[in-house]
């Protein structure tokens, strides 16, 4: 497995974020953790981006253990395995596309800009390359942000509500870009409230106030994939509890009902 | 493009394409700069310049002969004040006056004469007010006192007799000069010279009479050197003093130096208070340039947070995002040094030409200090605000709405 979170929990005084969740991503797997607003879906997103320490669990990153890991060794290991795409793009907005790709190379090695238009010509654009943020339309500055992403080759791409800011169109034209990521054998981790997105991936699960209410399979051949190599499914103290009735259905119990009230968020 | 070059690309980048931020950075250092340069100009050039001013108002340095207990006066041979000249003129500019000084007797009573060349006093002592002319051949100045106790008047005629009993010698045994040797006024002898001007000073030169050493000579009989020889140097407090114990310390020169402190202190008490005040807005001006500087980083790191965010996600050790913001610091601190020196220059051109008359000259040395220490002001308020940006928690920074 790349990804292995064990009874992982996030503890903010009386507030769990993330309530002892566990829950295991395969090599090449596309995930969607969806929920609604405060559900823990960015805490969680930002304990496996490196940017958080679970209060309880641990959490193992392609064999390696980040529990005992400093600010400094977490940076390292963000840099070299993981992609990581926001909401809000957040590209440095004094410098241009290509140079925003290239500051992704430059705190991981070495700046190459030849390597960093090839990234932006894979996400069709190489003509707005030398624009700044401002000139770029946000589906443009999107794939600017992905491009930057994908430019240290990261086995993991992490990716908080891509198409959260984007028109349809856009919306579209990113969600073809994770595909075609996908099926280059990225792993790809999408935080996500919406449905339409969360079903491109090939699993979702879902998050309410912490925990784990639902899981699903939308790829059986990934399904069968991820079980031949010994996973297993998500699971939290409440999804054990709720289990039978899990059972009795091919989806969890409620999974279309807090969808849709995630989406109404 | 290499690593190096994307570095200078970033920081350029947030200086020309966020040019208010870095316009306002510059302006808090340039006005620091701008300012301390203009102070620390004028307080070099004003003490230079008050040296130049006082410097016609009479002597700092006086050499006198040092006269052997019986022994015959000889003073300070030519040869000597040329040796003593260069030794002063060696550290710096100096103008210098000889006197030789001789008790006469003009209607009986003492009175002090003075031999000097006429050309070298006036030149030393600008503040003298002479009515009439200086001494020449036959014609004798005479100070305000003795003019007013001789009711002497210019273009008349004063009798001075000398006696060699009254300078420590006998009479019979001098040697004389053009077989004359002056007599006792008493036995109705003595020259007539001119009053050719009368001098005023306020001081104990009104005192005086001056005539040409030539007729000094001739009235005396005696041919010898100068008794004293008064420098107006360029030089101030240690230095002076340096000099004179320079002077000093060959005692075989046979000639004793000593500064004149009334007008020594005077110099170095108005250049202290000026220094004091200089030091003291120093550090206003440092301390306002300081708070300065640091709010406008404080705004930029602030304005940033998300950018620092998201270099931290990206795997930016604290280390490089301090370089970063310390190398744009730097940068705003260099140019803002150089654009305040340019006008602090200017701003003390103007000064020194208004209220001393006169154009002061560009000072690399002292431009080079205010660009560093511009530099250096604008790393040390840059600190505390690159400490924070450096704490900058990237998941709650770009978890914010």
């Amino acid at each position: 497995m790349l990804l292995e979170l064990d009874h992982v929990s996030k503890i903010y005084g009386d507030l769990h974020a993330v309530d002892d969740l566990s829950l295991s991503v395969q090599e090449g797997e596309w995930l969607a953790i969806v929920g609604s607003s405060g559900s823990g879906k960015t805490t969680l997103m930002n304990i496996i981006g490196c940017m958080d320490t679970p209060s309880e669990g641990t959490v193992t990153l392609e064999g390696r253990e980040l529990n005992d890991l400093n600010a400094s060794q977490l940076a390292d290991v963000r840099k070299n395995i993981i992609g990581l795409v926001f909401q809000k793009f957040y590209l440095v907005p004094h410098l241009t596309a290509v140079e925003n790709v290239m500051v992704a190379q430059y705190y991981h090695s070495v700046v190459n800009e030849k390597q960093a238009m090839e990234a932006l010509s894979n996400v069709g654009l190489a003509e707005r390359a030398h624009h700044l943020p401002s000139q770029l339309s946000g589906g443009e500055q999107q794939r600017v942000c992905i491009a930057r992403a994908l430019i240290n080759c990261p086995k993991l791409i992490l990716a908080d509500e891509p198409t959260g800011n984007l028109d349809e169109a856009n919306e579209k034209i990113v969600l073809d870009l994770f595909k075609k990521l996908h099926a280059q054998g990225t792993t790809i981790v999408v935080v996500t409230h919406d449905s339409l997105v969360a079903s491109c991936a090939q699993r979702e699960i879902m998050l309410n106030h912490g925990v784990l209410v639902g899981e699903r399979w939308n790829d059986e051949a990934a399904q069968q994939r991820y079980v031949d190599a010994g996973g297993e499914p998500a699971k939290t103290r409440h999804a054990e509890n709720s289990k039978q009735s899990a059972e009795e259905s091919s989806m969890p119990v409620g999974f279309d009902t807090i969808t849709k009230s995630a989406k109404a968020h | 493009m290499n690593n190096s070059r994307m570095f200078m690309a970033m920081i350029l980048g947030a200086i020309f394409r966020r040019r208010s931020r870095a316009l306002m950075a510059v302006i808090a250092t340039m006005v620091g700069a701008a300012t301390l340069f203009c102070l620390a100009a004028v307080c070099i050039a004003v003490p230079q310049q008050m040296n130049e001013d006082m410097r016609p108002y009479g002597a700092n340095l006086v050499v006198a002969a040092i006269e052997k207990q019986g022994a015959e006066k000889t003073g300070i041979s030519d040869a000597m004040v040329a040796h003593t000249t260069s030794m002063v003129r060696a550290k710096s500019s100096a103008k210098f006056a000889t006197y030789r000084y001789e008790t006469v007797r003009i209607n009986a009573a003492p009175y002090m004469l003075a031999g000097i060349e006429s050309t070298q006093v006036r030149a030393l002592n600008h503040h003298w007010s002479v009515q009439g002319s200086w001494p020449s051949h036959g014609a004798v100045m005479v100070g305000s006192d003795v003019a007013s106790a001789l009711g002497l008047n210019v273009g008349g005629n004063v009798t001075i007799a000398y006696q060699s009993s009254d300078n420590g010698g006998s009479t019979t045994s001098k040697t004389t000069q053009d077989g004359r040797v002056s007599t006792d006024i008493l036995n109705g002898g003595g020259s007539t010279y001119r009053v050719a001007g009368i001098v005023n000073t306020g001081g104990s030169e009104d005192e005086i009479v001056y005539a040409t050493n030539a007729d000094v000579n001739a009235l005396s009989g005696v041919k010898r050197g100068a008794d004293v020889i008064e420098y107006s140097s360029s030089a101030m407090g240690t230095d002076l003093t340096a000099i004179a114990t320079s002077i000093n310390d060959m005692t075989s020169m046979g000639v004793k130096a000593q500064t004149v402190t009334k007008i020594s202190s005077s110099d170095t008490k108005i250049i202290t208070m000026l220094q004091t005040l200089f030091w003291l807005i120093s550090v206003v001006v440092l301390a306002l340039t300081f708070v300065g500087v640091g709010t406008t980083m404080t705004s930029i790191v602030s304005q940033r947070r998300n950018e620092i965010g998201l270099r931290k996600a990206l795997g930016a050790p604290n280390s490089s995002i301090r370089t970063e913001f310390y190398t744009e610091s730097v940068i705003y601190g260099l140019v803002g040094g150089g654009l305040g020196a340019t006008i602090g220059f200017w701003l003390a051109r103007l000064l020194c030409s208004l209220v001393f008359g006169r154009n002061i000259a560009m000072n690399w040395w002292l431009v080079g200090v205010a660009v560093v220490l511009s530099g250096i002001i604008a790393i040390l308020a840059t600190i505390r605000p690159v400490v924070k940006a450096s704490r900058i928690d990237p998941a709650v920074v770009l978890s914010e709405e």
